[in-house]
């Protein structure tokens, strides 16, 4: 098992390198990259100097220019940018004038956990569905909840989202939820029961935003899942041995559906981290998915870069974590 | 999801498509602020003359979608009309010689008018002036608004609900929102239309000559399309936003070259199938150039899985764009498009305006839906193992 984690490590480095090499090419190429960033910044203007030192900031980032003002090649500026990435050197925020890592640091477990949770929520409500779907296969029900998954699969999050906050969080219609944020401001008064209370009442909106798509996407690969199993031999061997339907059903069937969920999750993982852009901006919540939205707006490049960087990290992870759940949900694979 | 979708349902779906796509063609004609035809009444030493002012003023892009449409309008009457023949080489024969002198035509329709065409400003208030008497016997488009005509302002008739005179309001900018509404269609469709045409060309290329050459070539290629997959998508278009910047051909670019991993990996699929079989063999055999062996016979055999590809792909560039506008790094305005519309609805914090956000964010959700119908039926029909369940 260690040796197939580190086989797997091994195998992501270059991965990670061509990633690196594409984000660094995507940038390089930009037009006018050294004027880029901070022009949009809260509508100020900046004084030429200002400018001017940013101009130079940048050049020094991406290694355009070294120490002493000559130009520097392109294949090494690359290795010199690829060094200060390894060593953890994202560079400075041109928006917020703060370590770029720093910054991701606070937002990252914020979009993190709520991402989690609607993770875990999407699967909690798709399997049973998805299963009883396949169940009654071709019936009325089947049929509904075919068409149902698919419209709310085409459901865009910024109407739903829209539509959540202008009917349910505003004072106008309905005030169920809090519109705003994460937290109610009185939080180092509150115990913990209250504060993890306070916490769930305000991510209950963004929560079902994200939720949703997902919950769509899995039902319908639990249902094939399920139908594709329920042909096999071992079902019928099964039937023939007089179980329950029950019986087959979820240990039989069930156990067996579940291995290609597994492998899906490390697909939807990265789709929520997306979609976390979108509801953090409605809702205006101050995690990760903003931040990569006022660095496009701002043309923060090292910010959106290293956001990048980061996501495309985070997704391989999570392929790598799917494939470890693997050999413990599936004792027929075994990587040893 | 066998036999979920019932042949009604499909059909909506592609007439639905069909009528969007018309819209985006025509809009001009169906919501504009110059008339037809129209009267201009004698007045300083001037005489009275019949003008046409929609006419004079349709832009280049208009005349060129025109031009396109009529094209595909005479080849699908060829198509529809050559469907009898029983002869099947010549029939092909026919359309492709069709397909290739309207294509051209079109062409160089487009690049003739993108020359000598050029835009006509008319700031006249038509509408105005046939209130005021100064001009007469005017025909309007059924909306009399365009895309930015505005109500006067002074009036402060911004964010009205909906009217006899404003079918479905107006904005906060006084612009009729019905008349939004249907030019929007038109970066939709385009968006939709062009991303998907340059992640396909994108796709082919590579998933061809990766699945054909296999071997070395078919891993490294496949280890690139992981590289750009393992971004999650809406990062990298965000990247790319951020430094390419906000123009509506852009976006479309951008969209492009961050959804064709999709494509490649289908048609790597299929030609590393297609590689083995007989024919292709002949067709080496036969002394034919590569790239003729590739495209005019892998290609056709491996390009069926690939619409099921498209129309999903379709469906989520529509998506991008909106979401794009909605957040503001979209199209930059005053052009419409469903999700800066969705976004003018105003802070739905304080005031929200439901008239406003609803009927772009529904036309959105059943655009998407059509084109995820057309996707699964396409599917359905093209996978054989749900078939026989």
């Amino acid at each position: 098992m260690f040796k197939y984690i580190l086989r797997r490590l091994l195998l992501m480095i270059p991965t990670l390198l061509g990633m690196t090499f594409l984000l660094f090419a995507v940038v390089r190429f930009a037009p006018g990259l050294t004027t880029a960033g901070g022009q949009f910044a809260a509508g100020v203007m900046k004084s030429r100097q200002a400018q001017r030192r940013q101009e130079q900031f940048i050049a020094r980032r991406l290694h355009l220019v070294g120490k002493n003002g000559r130009p520097i090649a392109l294949p090494m500026q690359y290795l010199l940018w690829l060094r200060s990435t390894c060593e953890g050197h994202f560079g400075t925020s041109l928006e917020y004038n703060e370590p770029v890592l720093k910054l991701i640091a606070q937002r990252l477990p914020v979009t993190l956990t709520y991402n989690l949770i609607s993770l875990l929520l999407v699967y909690i409500i798709a399997i049973p569905g998805g299963m009883l779907a396949a169940v009654k296969r071709g019936g009325w029900f089947d049929r509904g909840f075919g068409i149902f998954t698919l419209a709310l699969y085409s459901l865009p999050v910024i109407l739903v989202g829209s539509l959540l906050l202008g009917f349910l969080a505003n004072p106008q219609y309905l005030k169920w939820f809090p519109s705003a944020g994460l937290h109610a401001t009185n939080t180092q008064n509150m115990t913990y029961f209250q504060y993890l209370g306070d916490y769930l009442y305000h991510i209950t909106l963004p929560v079902a935003c994200l939720t949703y798509g997902g919950f769509a996407y899995l039902v319908k690969q639990v249902r094939g899942s399920m139908l594709e199993n329920m042909r096999q031999d071992f079902v019928r061997t099964a039937r023939a041995k007089g179980l329950k339907d029950s019986t087959v059903l979820i240990r039989h069937v069930f156990r067996n559906s579940l291995l290609p969920l597994i492998t899906i999750s490390a697909g939807i993982l990265p789709g929520l981290l997306g979609g976390s852009v979108v509801v953090e901006q409605i809702f205006s919540i101050k995690g990760m998915g903003a931040l990569a939205y006022s660095a496009t707006y701002s043309r923060d490049l090292p910010v959106i870069q290293t956001i990048a960087l980061i996501g495309g990290v985070i997704t391989l992870l999570s392929y790598l974590i799917t494939d470890l759940c693997y050999t413990i949900a599936d004792p027929r694979v075994s990587y040893d | 999801m066998g036999r979920v979708l019932t042949p009604l349902l499909v059909r909506f779906a592609a007439v639905y498509i069909l009528l969007v796509a018309l819209t985006a063609v025509f809009v001009p004609f169906l919501a504009n602020s110059h008339p037809y035809t129209i009267v201009i009444l004698a007045h300083n030493g001037r005489p009275a003359e019949r003008e046409f002012p929609l006419f004079r003023t349709l832009t280049r892009l208009d005349l060129i979608l025109l031009a396109v449409f009529a094209a595909a309008f005479i080849y699908g009457m060829v198509h529809w009309r050559t469907r009898r023949w029983c002869d099947l080489p010549r029939r092909r024969r026919v359309r492709w010689r069709w397909l290739g002198l309207l294509a051209a035509l079109a062409v160089i329709a487009s690049i003739l008018i993108a020359i000598f065409r050029h835009n006509v400003l008319d700031v006249r208030n038509y509408r105005r002036m046939v209130r005021q008497g100064r001009a007469a016997d005017a025909i309007f488009a059924p909306i009399r608004w365009g895309y930015a005509g505005m109500e006067p302002l002074r009036k402060n008739l911004i964010n009205q609900r909906p009217s006899r005179a404003h079918w479905l309001g107006t904005d906060g900018d006084g612009r009729d929102v019905l008349s939004r509404l249907l030019w929007s269609s038109r970066i939709a469709m385009g968006v939709g239309f062009v991303s998907q045409l340059i992640a396909l060309s994108i796709g082919l290329l590579f998933g061809s000559l990766t699945g054909y050459f296999s071997g070395i070539v078919d891993l490294l290629s496949m280890r690139f399309v992981e590289i750009v997959e393992s971004i999650p998508t809406f990062f990298l278009i965000l990247t790319f936003v951020a430094i390419y910047g906000r123009d509506i051909f852009m976006i479309m670019v951008i969209i492009g070259i961050t959804g064709w991993t999709g494509y490649a990996r289908f048609i790597r699929a299929e030609f590393l199938r297609i590689r083995r079989l007989d024919y292709v063999a002949a067709a080496h055999a036969a002394g034919l150039p590569l790239w003729r062996v590739l495209f005019r016979h892998m290609l056709p055999n491996g390009l069926t899985p690939v619409l099921v590809s498209a129309s999903f792909g379709f469906a989520g560039a529509v998506t991008i764009e909106a979401t794009l506008s909605f957040l503001g790094v979209g199209v930059p305005p005053p052009t419409p498009s469903w999700g800066n519309m969705l976004n003018a609805a105003g802070n739905p914090t304080t005031v929200f305006r439901w008239w406003q956000a609803l009927p772009p964010g529904l036309l959105l959700f059943i655009t998407v839906l059509a084109f995820n119908i057309i996707g699964e039926s396409l599917r359905d029909a093209l996978d054989p193992k749900l078939a026989v369940d």
